[in-house]
């Protein structure tokens, strides 16, 4: 599994929020059922002092950092506030943050990111589910009984679609090591490239399943990652039939190489000796060819 | 968000960078007195916001003579279907020389990146494919306030020294308006300065707000109607009206109706989370769509509870078809409200797809 196991202690961030509220039981309800640390502290910036779940809440997250020093935060901060969110996690020394959070203005996620980068810290997200390692630990809002432990890592720009895929792999009886949904804004921290560095060095994982979308070229490198890493790779490209993206002018054709469709990821993809399936019930039989 | 030319040009200028100059009008009456003001003879640019303007007959020269002919024409036209409402009379330029400059955000590197050619035009895509060493690039740290000087010396090695101040200007202006491009094509060298020419501004629709901007203008009257509800709605022009929670999800889902050889007429992501009420109004939203002859429900259940789904598909009561996929959370709940009212349920994304392809087919 990578970013996050059994001993990783999580800090949540927008804590007495609904969906801070909401998923910070849920994980901790995880954590019970697979004798994980879970979550030990939260922060809310004018509410330390509560309690939310009984786990005790913060007003900045040098406080929570002293008296628990936490690996790992997931941030549920509303966008105009959860950039800020994500430098106070880095500056803290949190070495993984899933920003949870979608509508985070690009400027802002980008000098974040770069923030969180230079100070050692992976940003997960922003607009993601987090992650979930089966039998491990839950980061994120992932619904954990669709999952189910094995040797498949499943790297994602997408929620529900990742959701649908760990269904149909489940139903098949491949189980997965880290289900990791990288965000699908424009800009994001952690790219299929990190992830797939991470799973080349994890014993559990045998092979890998690329979820990927419209937009950008993130796809192609990862897939680049995997193969000079040796890492068995199967992709999947939803958008094939979606409405070509608003092109950025001149200088985004000339930046992406091209102009980031689904067809033309694939053919890449395909050209490099990638096996591309065309429907998500096709992985499961791809993958297993794989393990 | 774009902005047409003129809003673009606007707001470069307030960043100190120079323009041409220019006065909108918004009738073929005016063409003419605004031709004298400027100096006589002037450019007619149709404010329209599709690339390759030129071609599309979407600028035409004009005196102060022909001028309101020449406008008249031009407000008839439709330019790459879209009609013209505004044109802007721009003074003709001496032009010496045209440069192409542009600040994008770079995906892979996760910051800014700018790029610098020292031959403008429409055809720069062209060049830059021939020829890639003709288009200088940098990258620059979004810790960075300004773009440094060493990086403005590299990209305008050889230039005009007044080309600089025009990149760092132009930075600013991508900075401060939160824009996800800012470039001006051509930046065009005169014997009495530089000049952007041309203008181009989008806006991060995720910053609108702050950014003062009310209401996205991109958007047609249901697309805006599909915001306030917090959905992404995209209209095609098949019969299958389509509803998915999660972009990925419904995308892919509209892959499956094509392989399926079907033809969606709309596609609505609800997001996440959606209670009843919200999945009425998506649902009568694709229903209102003419084409729509059935529509697909395939919502995966996390946040989003699978009952919440079922009475909401119900309580819009659409003359169409429902054919409803719902997997997750109290997923026995909402089957036994939804085939309680007569809906037909699927199991799989794959089965759902296919019925409706076969339905929207009859």
């Amino acid at each position: 599994m990578i970013y996050c196991d059994k001993q990783t202690r999580i800090l949540v961030q927008g804590a007495t929020g609904n969906q801070g509220a909401f998923h910070i039981d849920l994980m901790n309800q995880y954590a019970r059922s697979v004798g994980g640390a879970g979550v030990v502290a939260g922060v809310t910036p004018g509410k330390g002092g509560r309690e939310v779940h009984g786990v005790p809440v913060y007003d900045t997250v040098r406080e929570a950092q002293a008296a628990h020093d936490t690996d790992a935060s997931v941030i549920f901060v509303p966008a105009g506030a959860a950039a800020d969110s994500i430098m106070e996690a880095a500056d803290s020394g949190i070495g993984t943050i899933v920003a949870i959070t979608e509508h985070i203005p690009v400027h802002d996620v980008m000098r974040a990111v770069a923030y969180a980068r230079s100070c050692g810290s992976a940003v997960i997200g922003p607009n993601c589910p987090g992650l979930l390692s089966p039998g491990e630990c839950r980061l994120g809002i992932m619904p954990s009984p669709l999952f189910t432990r094995g040797p498949v890592g499943v790297i994602s720009r997408s929620g529900t679609l990742t959701y649908e895929v760990v269904d149909e792999l489940t139903r098949a009886g491949i189980g997965q090591s880290t289900v990791v949904g990288i965000g699908g804004d424009p800009v994001i921290g952690e790219t299929f490239v990190d992830c797939i560095e991470k799973f080349s060095k994890d014993s559990y994982t045998k092979a890998v399943i690329l979820i990927g979308e419209v937009g950008g070229a993130l796809e192609i490198e990862g897939a680049e990652a995997a193969l000079s890493l040796d890492l068995p790779l199967v992709a999947y490209i939803a958008g094939v039939s979606a409405p070509k993206e608003k092109r950025m002018g001149h200088a985004g054709a000339i930046i992406e190489g091209g102009e980031g469709d689904a067809l033309s990821k694939i053919q890449r993809l395909e050209a490099m000796g990638i096996t591309v399936v065309a429907r998500p019930s096709e992985l499961p039989q791809k993958i297993s060819e794989l393990l | 968000m774009k902005l047409l030319e003129y809003e673009a040009k606007k707001v470069f200028s307030t960043f100190g960078i120079p323009i041409p100059p220019s006065i909108l009008i918004t009738s073929a009456r005016e063409a003419s007195a605004a031709c004298k003001k400027i100096g006589g003879s002037a450019v007619l640019k149709a404010q329209v916001d599709v690339g390759g303007r030129g071609k599309a007959g979407g600028i035409l020269m004009a005196t102060a003579d022909d001028a309101e002919a020449v406008a008249t024409e031009l407000f008839q036209k439709k330019i790459k279907g879209l009609p013209v409402k505004e044109v802007l009379v721009e003074g003709r330029l001496p032009i010496q020389k045209e440069y192409f400059v542009s600040i994008v955000i770079d995906r892979s590197t996760r910051s800014p990146v700018i790029l610098f050619a020292e031959s403008g035009g429409v055809e720069i895509e062209v060049t830059a494919g021939e020829r890639p060493d003709a288009v200088r690039s940098a990258h620059v740290s979004p810790l960075f306030q300004e773009v440094p000087g060493f990086i403005l010396r590299y990209l305008t090695r050889g230039c005009e020294k007044e080309i600089m101040p025009v990149i760092s200007s132009l930075y600013r202006a991508f900075r401060e308006k939160d824009a996800l491009l800012a470039e001006i094509n051509p930046l065009v060298v005169t014997p009495s300065g530089v000049l952007a020419a041309d203008a181009k501004l989008i806006i991060d629709d995720n910053a609108l707000a702050r950014q003062g901007i009310t209401g996205n203008r991109d958007l047609t009257e249901r697309e805006a109607e599909a915001e306030s509800h917090g959905f992404s709605y995209v209209e095609l022009d098949g019969s299958i009206g389509v509803i998915g929670n999660g972009a990925g999800l419904t995308m892919a889902t509209l892959d499956l109706i094509a392989h399926h050889k079907g033809a969606a007429a709309n596609f609505l992501d609800v997001g996440g989370g959606a209670g009843s009420d919200r999945v009425l109004h998506a649902v009568r939203l694709v229903a209102s769509v003419p084409t729509v002859k059935v529509i697909i429900v395939n919502l995966l259940g996390g946040i989003t509870r699978c009952d919440e789904v079922a009475r909401g598909i119900i309580a819009a009561g659409v003359s169409q078809q429902v054919i409803v996929r719902l997997a997750g959370t109290n997923e026995a709940e909402g089957r036994a409200l939804l085939e309680g009212a007569g809906y037909r349920m699927l199991d799989t994304m794959e089965e759902a797809v296919a019925a409706a392809v076969l339905e929207a087919s009859s």
